[in-house]
């Protein structure tokens, strides 16, 4: 009873108290289109993405029902950083839902415009409204309608006191003074920055914060500037490799439970607080604690059962320690065992190669950065020998996987076989044509025959001509296969991504062969600077049962560093002697690996190996399933250069579509 | 025979020829008709050295920039006649040298665009010259040194070009075929020509002078084009050209409204995705105040 009157109250107050206007919001998946396009139109970087904000605390005055209710404490405000644009899940500030959804416009304007190298996050906005206002003249009357409506909300500073009074006082007029400034008063702005008190005490001696200061109401056509990144930057430098592997992993253990793509702040710090006991307390007793003392910290197992995610949601800033010693026994063990020991491992075959990597913060390609092995898996006669076993457990997967997907794909391989085929250009010649190269006599005869007798008109061009059909393909494939730890997913119901990309490699295969064209077919996957290129079928070697085996032997793990497998793959094709060549990449998401090898400098060494790619005369393609693709790829691989599989099933289909689409122009 | 190819000639050529069956459209060759062409870096002094020098020029850029409008111009200003070739998939080398027609009881051997460009003197310039079939490049390659003879193997004649004759190729190097490219080889023949979008300024003069727009519109039509050309690559294939600016710019100096005329000039131009185009026309109305 007490818990039901409880809820009820909660409901009732929160409603009363409740200030934004429910009817009229927008939330942003709405217009997250519109938003990007307009970002980006207004020269903010293509690779910032535009995600939901996480809630902050907020300043402010709030109403005595807001207080009893516990609300306006916290909101989510827009923020900018180097790599995403957060803005408020839903906007339900004004009553006008037009006006709220302007406002998500308006904040991608603002956010394109926002020069995050300025001081003081006054400042930056004023200028990036300034410059935004500049850019896009179309955008005046909306942003006069939104000042107007949102200067009527803010409290009026005589009500504030100390700095909050200043404060709120600098922003009124700088609102103000914007809106005059659409009236055609461009001195006005400066004026204000001139006589504002607060603009003017020491501009330099500190830098001002980007940040929204706590102690006036937010904003809501500002953003703010993210500091933190850059100090956190600063200490990653040279992240501590246990730690980095086990927050992977725990990522990997939650991205099946949920999708969360928040924004949330964080910050590196360190982990100063030494719990690990007492030493040198009591003389007598430090004996003792020398031996019992074990570096244990237990803060890991101690944890109750809760929901993490919602606890990340309220937490104003996450801390990422940086913890050397400590890490949970559990999930280092797990980890190792990933590795595959020397003889288990697949065979290597030859000697590393050292490829180099774009570092996108300094604009250059540093030498050396990676190493890239091939390996070969291992026949399984070998497997046989080496443990002596005739019912190897692991062989007998390998021959039923064989056979299953032998029965399985016989159809669609034979159709895809069958339509490969038709592009197996021969010399030919086409009769009957109104105009070619040469005339046909057999055709001059009967036309003239006809013309003779009288009876049919004809008209200006009879088809008496014949034409030589183009022919000559001169075409090499390189197919990449991503075979990193992802692919361990399941993709449909019954298949995990990896079956998906073997049956694929299989009818390509097999097609591939009815066409003729050579090609080399590789799976890659990578730790850290070390990638592991498997061969499963050269250029020099058939499309055979040893390939075949091959195909049925990969398994996923480990990372996906795209631009190295692409450069390794760029070397293959650019030995090849055919005019024209075709990577073709087949993967499942983006680039990733434990070194920083995530988010955009994953994004900018893929990017830049393409383009190398492309300087060297190939054509990269990339065929992914994942449906998120489209935010990205086009960035890596230009809108022409890739495809999206909507449906995963479909893979060994649409990607055999791809390459008849890509190579029917090459006659 | 006009439905292969279509080209055109800014002055009747032979009018025996036009007989034949090919469009020719006669254009007076009074100085005053010089088509309208805004110089943007040189290009009008490099193409008279390269016509002085008998050599071909290969004319790249994105589509809608201002190639085939620069060979006219330039054409006009030389004085030559220009024959114009839009190249596709299935035009052959027969296509452009000749062949024998059929004429009453016997055939008439009939020459192609480029074998009378080069017996007249002319200006041949082929469109998108990647397009055409790989056998074009055999009769493009002597002609394009410093043999500048055109073999017609049908007839054995080998015909030496006469001094006046001018190759002029073009392609767009950012095409979607991702196969279709030009050989290095014969590349590497040609004086090459870059050519981008102009600079706002001159961009705006253009809109201005082809559209009969006034300065104000004009600007702003060219502060569109500069939004939407940062949406290249990431959003949408190919961006707004000037060409379409044009259009647009006519559309709103005939009196349509100008979001109206934008949205059809210019977004549903450059798209046929809905969700696509409806984010381009908000961007479109940022910047164009209703």
């Amino acid at each position: 009873m007490e818990e039901w009157v409880g809820e009820r109250w909660h409901r009732f107050i929160w409603r009363a108290a409740d200030a934004s206007y429910r009817e009229a919001a927008v939330e942003l998946e709405e217009v997250t289109r519109a938003v990007q396009m307009l970002f980006r139109a207004g020269g903010g970087d293509p690779l910032v993405r535009v995600v939901p904000a996480t809630e902050q605390k907020i300043g402010g005055p709030r109403g005595w029902l807001q207080k009893v209710a516990g609300q306006g404490e916290r909101a989510a405000l827009s923020t900018l950083d180097e790599e995403t644009l957060a803005l408020p899940p839903v906007i339900a500030v004004f009553p006008d839902k037009e006006l709220n959804r302007d406002l998500y416009l308006w904040l991608a304007a603002q956010g394109a415009c926002l020069d995050v190298t300025r001081d003081g996050w006054l400042e930056q906005n004023m200028a990036a409204t300034r410059h935004a206002l500049e850019r896009f003249p179309g955008l005046k009357g909306r942003y006069a309608r939104l000042v107007r409506a949102h200067l009527a909300q803010r409290p009026p500073p005589g009500r504030l006191r100390g700095g909050a009074r200043e404060m709120e006082q600098a922003i009124q007029d700088t609102l103000r003074a914007s809106l005059a400034d659409l009236a055609g008063a461009t001195e006005q702005m400066a004026e204000v920055h001139a006589s504002s008190p607060l603009l003017n005490t020491s501009p330099h001696s500190t830098p001002l914060p980007t940040t929204q200061p706590a102690t006036v109401a937010p904003v809501w056509l500002w953003l703010q500037a993210s500091e933190t990144l850059q100090t956190a930057e600063s200490t990653a430098q040279e992240p501590d490799p246990e730690a980095e592997k086990n927050k992977k992993q725990q990522e990997e253990d939650q991205k099946p439970i949920k999708q969360d793509t928040k924004r949330r702040r964080a910050q590196r710090t360190e982990d100063s607080t030494s719990k690990d006991g007492l030493m040198m307390f009591f003389r007598l007793e430090s004996f003792l604690s020398w031996s019992e003392f074990v570096r244990v910290n237990r803060t890991g197992d101690d944890e109750d059962n809760q929901d993490y995610s919602k606890v990340a949601d309220d937490m104003e800033e996450l801390h990422l320690a940086h913890r050397q010693p400590g890490e949970t026994l559990a999930a280092r063990i797990k980890f190792d065992l990933d590795l595959p020991s020397a003889s288990a491992d697949d065979l290597p075959a030859g000697e590393g190669d050292p490829l180099p990597e774009w570092d996108y913060k300094q604009a250059a390609l540093l030498p050396d950065r990676c190493r890239v092995q091939r390996f070969r898996a291992r026949a399984p006669e070998e497997f046989a020998t080496e443990s002596e076993q005739v019912d190897d457990p692991a062989q007998a997967a390998l021959a039923a996987q064989l056979a299953s997907s032998d029965s399985r794909l016989r159809r669609t391989s034979r159709q895809v076989r069958r339509r490969f085929e038709a592009l197996r250009a021969a010399p030919r010649w086409q009769h009957g044509l109104t105009q070619g190269d040469e005339l046909n006599l057999d055709d001059w005869v009967r036309f003239q025959v006809d013309r003779r007798s009288g009876g049919t008109l004809h008209g200006e061009s009879p088809a008496i001509f014949s034409r030589r059909v183009k022919s000559g393909r001169s075409l090499s494939t390189v197919m990449l296969a991503d075979l990193s730890l992802s692919t361990d997913a399941y993709a449909t119901q019954q298949a995990r991504v990896i079956d998906l990309v073997r049956d694929t490699l299989f009818v390509f295969g097999d097609a591939l062969e009815g066409v003729g064209d050579p090609f080399e077919m590789l799976g890659f996957s990578s730790v850290r600077r070390s990638i592991r290129i498997h061969e499963i079928k050269r250029f020099s070697e058939s499309w055979d049962e040893g390939a075949r085996q091959r195909v049925a032997a990969i398994r996923p793990g480990f990372y996906t560093r795209m631009g190295a497998a692409i450069r390794h793959a760029t070397r293959r094709l650019a030995e090849r002697p055919e005019r024209q060549r075709l990577l073709l990449l087949l993967s499942d998401g983006k680039p990733n690996d434990l070194d920083h090898y995530e988010g955009r400098h994953g994004l900018e060494d893929t990017r830049h190996a393409v383009h190398e790619a492309r300087q060297a005369g190939l054509t990269p393609f990339c065929v992914t399933i994942d449906q998120t693709a489209n935010a990205y790829l086009p960035r890596l691989f230009g809108t022409n250069g890739y495809a999206l599989v909507h449906r995963p099933e479909q893979l060994a289909r649409a990607l055999t579509q791809v390459y008849v689409r890509l190579t029917a122009a090459a006659r | 025979m006009p439905s292969a190819y279509e080209f055109l000639a800014a002055r009747a050529v032979n009018s025996a020829i036009m007989n034949a069956g090919y469009r020719t459209e006669p254009s007076s060759a009074v100085a005053s008709a010089i088509p309208f062409y805004a110089e943007q870096a040189g290009e009008c002094r490099l193409f008279e050295h390269a016509y002085q020098q008998k050599l071909p020029v290969l004319l790249k850029g994105p589509t809608g920039c201002g190639k085939t409008r620069f060979v006219e111009h330039m054409a006009a200003r030389l004085g030559r006649p220009l024959i114009t070739v839009s190249c596709h998939d299935d035009l052959t080398a027969a296509d452009l040298v000749g062949r024998y027609l059929i004429g009453d009881g016997n055939t008439v051997w009939n020459d192609g665009p480029l074998a009378r460009a080069v017996r007249t003197g002319a200006i041949c310039y082929l469109d998108e010259v990647v397009e055409a079939r790989k056998d074009t490049t055999v009769v493009l390659h002597p002609l394009a040194d410093d043999r500048r003879v055109l073999p017609i193997e049908r007839t054995g004649e080998e015909l030496q070009a006469s001094p006046e004759f001018m190759l002029v190729v073009s392609y767009n190097p950012g095409y979607q075929n991702l196969l279709k490219n030009l050989k290095p080889s014969t590349r590497q023949r040609f004086v090459a020509l870059v050519f981008d979008y102009p600079e706002p300024e001159i961009e705006r003069r253009i809109v201005e002078a082809e559209s009969g727009a006034d300065a104000v519109l004009s600007a702003r039509l060219v502060k569109l084009a500069a939004a939407l050309r940062r949406l290249t690559d990431q959003d949408l294939e190919e961006t707004v050209s000037t060409r379409l600016l044009v259009v647009a710019a006519r559309l709103i100096v005939a009196g349509l409204p100008e979001p109206e005329a934008c949205r059809a000039a210019i977004v549903d131009a450059l798209t046929d995705d809905g969700e696509t185009a409806a984010a381009l026309n908000e961007v479109v109305q940022a910047v164009i105040s209703q």
